[in-house]
């Protein structure tokens, strides 16, 4: 039921996405402005302003933005004199299917603005898209391997651990291993411990069967996927151990996490960018820790980030799995303590 | 060393909710010695061996394991108590061995002294011939085994068994029994908790008689059932006459008619069956039975609480 809400909510919309797209404006007229107004009017476009192009292009690369158009300086003396205008445009080909859709939707903004302004005007407005700002074409593979390898974070990772403290309770046995001289702490450890060696496991194959069946051209780097996926996989943890603490049952329990994790990944951007999604849904999306993680990871592998590139979402990576596992840990301890 | 204390506990209190599971509950255990709590469910025992294990809080009191106080050591507590709890705590999909290999790495064993418990533990519970089968694989009585196995793998001084022959048949109780007077033998204090009243006068030292949450005899159970059961009685079930009639020529000594018996209270039954057979015989009156029936610690029970220990328990000899 909740996928169909999900489903209806992302592709019943009248217009299916809002594209972030940069803009520099070397002309700074009324006419550059308002351009930049309309813009934002559409729904289907955000547009951003960059001070400069160097700036857009970091933006673009970061893929904060989906495309960067260039207002050419002298854009409003052409409009009313009837000269030529060149709008320069470069489109993030990330993802195919984005990549046409905005290359479309800027094209066809600026026919029908053309229309609306100057009629009498025989030349339209022509949009060039930049070659030497395309990267090498990609496709869906490409985009989608990275959200992949982010899939045992809600799955191995948070049901592993909800399961873990749940189950040792129902079948006794935590008993056994409370009346030892092991500190409770420990046993949360233990879990974690058990919870990332499955995790990795689980990493670990859909990284081999991505790159033996899917042969993706993206850029595996060991040295900046391996911290970005320990933390994902914590946060992951953390959640279940929450669930945990609070499900009645393994089987309560697992079906919390699962039912979570099914939610979650159309959340993250695991599958189609975060922009295909309503706002409403961004926002949460964007509060969820796991959204950094494949954002983080997408980075690496699509964009070739280098660490100074991925410091905010390594940030905040640990910041949210530091809290939400200590809130594990207190209702745990509450939880025994209780007992 | 002989009567040195290894457990005390003192006044402790356990509520849950408005129910007083624990109710001011005092009592020591000395050194190698059976110690039960004897009562039926409900009557607080599980309740004060979890909290003797550190596994339950308490709300009032104070208890100590080996002079450990179990609230601020319980670490050292725990590090000297074997708990064999009522419930198999095994993992079904592992094999004995590797129950004992995980229970042991709870307590930090070392690898030589792992296996001599272990070679302990397959001579002494015979566990040894079902050492590498999984735990889901054994019969009841194995798992019992094996999960006894498992909480003295480190040879704690101080046993803590919570009904560990409930659902067993005579036989294999029988058999439990024996293994349990050798844990003493062996020099280890044993608390065990039952409601089998054949089990704590068969196996205890001392018994302390529980009920809702209160103690209300601690002795040695011959002393308990000399002193508080009452007098030893014959059951004599009569067959040619009416009981009454047969009652009659029994009136000097101490009887009464209850369900169609006599119960004749005497203090040496030995000594009085013939003559009361002679009496009887004498006057033409034929006997289905003359049973002796001595006093048992749920007649303690019944006198102490009034009502039976279990309602449903049964024993077949």
């Amino acid at each position: 039921m909740i996928i169909l809400l999900l489903f209806t909510a992302i592709f019943g919309r009248e217009v299916p996405f809002t594209a972030n797209i940069g803009v520099v404006d070397l002309d700074e007229t009324a006419i550059t402005a308002s351009i930049i107004s309309v813009f934002n009017d559409t729904e289907v476009f955000d547009a951003k302003v960059f001070e400069n192009k160097t700036e857009a292009l970091k933006a673009l690369n970061a893929t904060d933005v989906r495309a960067i158009i260039t207002l050419p300086q002298g854009l409003k003396d052409n409009l009313t004199t009837g000269k030529p205008i060149k709008i320069l445009m470069a489109v993030d080909e990330t993802n195919p299917d984005v990549a046409r859709m905005v290359r479309d939707g800027i094209r066809t903004f600026f026919l029908e603005f053309y229309k609306t302004v100057n009629t009498n005007y025989t030349e339209p407005i022509s949009v060039i898209e930049e070659s030497t700002l395309m990267r090498e074409e990609m496709g869906y593979k490409e985009y989608i391997v990275p959200g992949m390898l982010c899939y045992p974070f809600l799955f191995s990772s948070m049901v592993a651990a909800t399961g873990a403290i749940v189950y040792e309770k129902q079948k006794g046995t935590l008993k056994k291993i409370r009346a030892s001289p092991v500190r409770p702490l420990n046993v949360l450890f233990g879990k974690t411990l058990a919870a990332l060696f499955q995790t990795a496991i689980s990493i670990l194959i859909i990284a081999v069967l991505a790159v033996f069946v899917l042969c993706p051209k993206v850029n595996w780097n060991i040295p900046l996927l391996v911290p970005i996926m320990f933390l994902g996989s914590m946060n992951g943890i953390a959640v279940g151990l929450l669930i945990s603490c609070i499900g009645r049952s393994p089987q309560a329990a697992s079906s919390a996490a699962t039912t979570i994790g099914v939610v979650l990944q159309f959340f993250i951007g695991m599958y189609f960018p975060q922009e295909f999604l309503p706002t409403y849904i961004q926002q949460i999306g964007n509060v969820i820790p796991m959204t950094y993680a494949v954002h983080a990871i997408r980075n690496i592998m699509i964009q070739n980030a280098v660490l100074s590139d991925i410091l905010q979402p390594i940030a905040t990576l640990i910041i949210s799995a530091t809290i939400l596992y200590a809130i594990g840990i207190l209702l745990y301890k509450r939880w025994v303590e209780k007992e | 060393m002989p009567g040195k204390t290894v457990i005390e506990v003192e006044d402790l209190v356990k509520h849950y909710g408005e129910v007083t599971a624990l109710d001011r509950v005092s009592f020591s255990v000395e050194e190698g010695e059976i110690f039960g709590l004897l009562g039926p469910n409900g009557a607080g025992k599980t309740t004060l061996m979890e909290i003797l294990c550190c596994l339950r809080r308490f709300d009032e009191g104070k208890a100590t394991v080996l002079k450990f106080d179990i609230v601020k050591d319980s670490y050292k507590v725990r590090a000297s108590i074997g708990f064999c709890s009522q419930e198999t705590l095994l993992y079904e999909l592992l094999s004995v061995r590797e129950n004992l290999a995980f229970a042991a790495s709870l307590y930090s064993l070392k690898s030589k002294k792992f296996k001599e418990r272990v070679e302990f533990s397959s001579k002494f519970l015979g566990v040894g011939e079902f050492l590498h089968r999984k735990v889901k694989e054994l019969s009841g009585g194995m798992k019992r085994r094996a999960n006894l196995a498992v909480s003295i793998i480190h040879d704690p001084p101080v046993v803590i068994l919570d009904e560990p022959t409930v659902g067993f048949d005579p036989n294999v109780k029988r058999e439990f029994w024996g293994l349990i007077k050798d844990l003493r033998n062996y020099g280890k204090t044993v608390l065990i908790s039952t409601h089998d009243m054949y089990e704590a006068d068969e196996l205890c030292d001392r018994v302390a008689i529980m009920n809702k949450g209160k103690i209300v005899a601690l002795d040695k159970p011959d002393t308990l059932k000399e002193t508080l059961a009452g007098e030893t009685s014959l059951h004599i079930k009569v067959k040619n006459t009416p009981t009454k009639e047969a009652l009659s020529l029994l009136k000097k000594y101490d009887c009464i008619l209850k369900d169609d018996e006599i119960h004749v209270f005497v203090k040496n039954p030995w000594e009085i069956v013939p003559e009361v057979s002679n009496r009887l015989i004498s006057h033409g009156v034929l006997t289905e039975k003359i049973e002796v029936v001595e006093p048992t610690l749920e007649d303690v029970f019944i006198k102490l609480t009034g009502r039976r220990l279990t309602e449903e328990y049964k024993l077949t000899q």
